[in-house]
């Protein structure tokens, strides 16, 4: 399969190494779509559907899918954090570096900075742009559109991705240096989508990311012929004050007893906290709210004040410490 | 005077364990101003919890020769990322948060969080709160004060007593709005942000210098007696800004090899050091100064990556 380079660097002990995309589609025309992955080395699940994503796609050009074809050019970056990839870290191994927080980057600057502006410089041209990031590693997130300061466009299309949520933020001082802010002064149209945990492989989540971008991917002409099954949930936008955030009243063994993705009820079981030397429940956690379960808490160590999980509420039911994650960068 | 060291912030953590913030505070017997001293933001960096070492034992030798002459109230603030600092991590460990884009923080927030918000609370006042920082374990840093020129107005004055040897003046970095000294200035209350020596090191030529610039501020804003003699400022400090900074990154990765020294006077063209490979005898690359002028960061661990920051030059002011 033939790979592009992005950048190839060197390094000080190991041989050279590039960080790879594929250029699928039809050349004579710009690209229409761009999609991120790994800009995070943890990042694993938009890793993985990118890569299988892109191998659809050139199968499609190829014509090896009759009855499918592949109308438009598209540029896809399994993995810009390709050395954290390798060796499990989040950040850029050698300096711990954030590459999210080094947007738009610079050319001649850091190796950070450098790497942020070739994804930049080769994703600019992309009307649709999409970056694809899982949570951390304390929390699962179900799949979601994200949307940052969104423009009415981007709001109408975020729809097409046939996911359940679509959550809207404003933008804050934090996000200011991500690729999804950089991308905001090039016009066209924008979307992060979230998807699991950090350092996990979750295959469901997998299934579902990939059928929402070849759901997009039908729905804004770039591929035709697909037949899409027609059992999408119901879709809901879901703004700033209809997020509950569940903090911990507690420290403790945090045992989650629900599912992202699922509904509950006000008052319906949440988890348990226990005493990690007793072995005594110290809290049973219920969630105050109704709603759609956006994120829970997959790492079992809680302290006191952390995120268990997330609601969405379809009435503005939200509280204020959604807003205070947001502005912090949760 | 009066001392006590006091726990500001108790979390519980998962298993047994508390997280403490703690201060320690020195008040004199005049109506003085408040005035504090922060470090430890991040836990791999040293050079401020020395300071505060040193400024506690100053302080209490100062009242067994001069009793009376502390008019104010000082505050240390040595390990502000405590679990950082004792496991050796330069951000806050379990949530991967840099301590020093958490604030102004939230009192029921997560744990990063809440201590940005009980710092902020407990400096709620000061008269002058210095943030104490050691660059990082990469670069060393000749003692700096950095200042964001949007309060350049009401900080340079101070800064420019602080007996450091570079007043940085850089521009508004939106991310840099999440920092204490951002939180605190955009609340009225005057925060320098001091850079100097390197990660996980200390440098107690550095804290000294400092040291009697603090005390000299302090002495001048009422926290000491005004008759108090104290060791002379010798340090007038360059001014450096986005014009007269020029960085050198490294050309390609390897083993970068220095061959000048730190804070010494360098000539347009004049060879710094050079990038050379374990592998072979060969050098790489050769690091060469862009301009007359001082080379006043210096980077102190050797391996690089292209793009790697080694060194910054502040340029020589050319004569009229």
């Amino acid at each position: 399969m033939e790979a592009k380079t992005l950048l190839r660097m060197s390094a000080p002990l190991r041989e050279d190494f590039d960080i790879s995309y594929h250029d699928i589609g039809p050349q004579d025309r710009p690209p229409r779509v761009a999609l991120v992955g790994g800009v995070h080395g943890e990042a694993l699940n938009g890793v993985f559907v990118l890569s299988r994503l892109a191998g659809f796609l050139r199968d499609l050009a190829a014509g090896r899918r009759p009855g499918l074809e592949l109308a438009e050019r598209v540029l896809v970056i399994p993995a810009v954090n390709v050395l954290g990839l390798n060796v499990h870290s989040r950040a850029w191994p050698f300096d711990k570096i954030e590459i999210n927080r080094m947007f738009p980057g610079y050319e001649a600057g850091e190796t950070t900075q450098r790497v942020a502006a070739a994804v930049l410089k080769l994703t600019r041209s992309a009307y649709y742009r999409i970056d694809i990031h899982n949570s951390n590693a304390d929390l699962e997130e179900m799949p979601q559109v994200r949307l940052y300061a969104p423009n009415d466009d981007e709001r109408a299309s975020a729809c097409l991705f046939g996911l359940p949520a679509v959550v809207e933020r404003p933008m804050n001082t934090i996000f200011t240096t991500s690729l999804a802010h950089a991308w905001r002064a090039c016009g066209g149209e924008n979307f992060v989508l979230q998807a699991g945990r950090a350092g996990e492989l979750q295959p469901r989540h997998c299934e579902e990311l990939f059928r929402a971008l070849v759901a997009f991917f039908d729905r804004t002409g770039v591929v035709s012929g697909v037949q899409l099954a027609d059992d999408e949930e119901d879709l809901h936008y879901y703004g700033l004050r209809q997020s509950f955030a569940l903090l911990s009243d507690h420290a403790g063994f945090f045992v989650c007893r629900l599912e992202v993705g699922r509904w509950i009820h006000a008052g319906d079981l949440v988890g348990h906290i226990y005493d990690g030397f007793s072995g005594e429940i110290r809290a049973e956690v219920r969630s105050p709210v109704s709603g759609l379960v956006g994120s829970v808490r997959r790492h079992p160590l809680a302290c006191e004040g952390d995120l268990l999980a997330r609601i969405f509420t379809l009435d503005e039911s939200g509280n204020d410490v959604e807003a205070m994650l947001h502005d912090q960068g949760q | 005077m009066e001392k006590r060291v006091e726990t500001l912030l108790s979390l519980e953590l998962p298993y047994r364990e508390r997280m403490r913030l703690v201060r320690s505070l020195y008040r004199g017997s005049g109506e003085g101003p408040r005035v504090a001293v922060v470090s430890g933001i991040h836990g791999d960096e040293l050079e401020g919890l020395y300071l505060c070492h040193r400024i506690a034992a100053w302080l209490e030798a100062l009242e067994r020769s001069h009793p009376g002459a502390l008019r104010g109230q000082v505050e240390l603030y040595p390990g502000m990322n405590p679990l950082g600092l004792d496991t050796l991590n330069r951000l806050v460990p379990s949530y991967g948060i840099d301590l020093n884009r958490a604030f102004p923080g939230h009192p029921q927030g997560l744990l990063p969080q809440r201590i940005a918000a009980t710092a902020m609370a407990a400096l709620e006042g000061a008269a002058l709160v210095v943030d104490v920082h050691a660059s990082n374990i990469y670069i060393r840093e000749i003692p700096q004060v950095r200042v964001n020129h949007v309060f350049a107005e009401r900080l340079l004055p101070l800064a420019e007593r602080m007996n450091v040897d570079v007043i940085w003046l850089h521009g508004a970095v939106t991310v840099l709005e999440a920092t204490i000294a951002h939180s605190l200035n955009a609340r009225g209350i005057p925060a320098l942000v001091v850079e100097m020596g390197v990660g996980m090191r200390l440098t107690p030529a550095y804290t000294e210098q400092l040291l009697v610039g603090l005390v000299n501020v302090w002495r001048e804003l009422g926290v000491l007696a005004p008759e108090l003699e104290l060791p002379p400022v010798t340090h007038a400090p360059l001014l450096a800004h986005e014009d007269n900074v020029h960085y050198l990154n490294a050309a390609t990765s390897g083993v970068f090899v220095p061959e000048v020294a730190h804070w010494e006077a360098v000539c347009e063209g004049e060879r710094l050091g050079c990038i050379v490979t374990p592998f072979e005898g060969q050098t790489l690359a050769e690091v060469c100064s862009p301009v007359d002028g001082i080379l006043f960061t210096l980077r102190e661990y050797p391996l690089v990556y292209e793009g790697s920051l080694m060194a910054r030059v502040v340029a020589k002011a050319r004569e009229a």
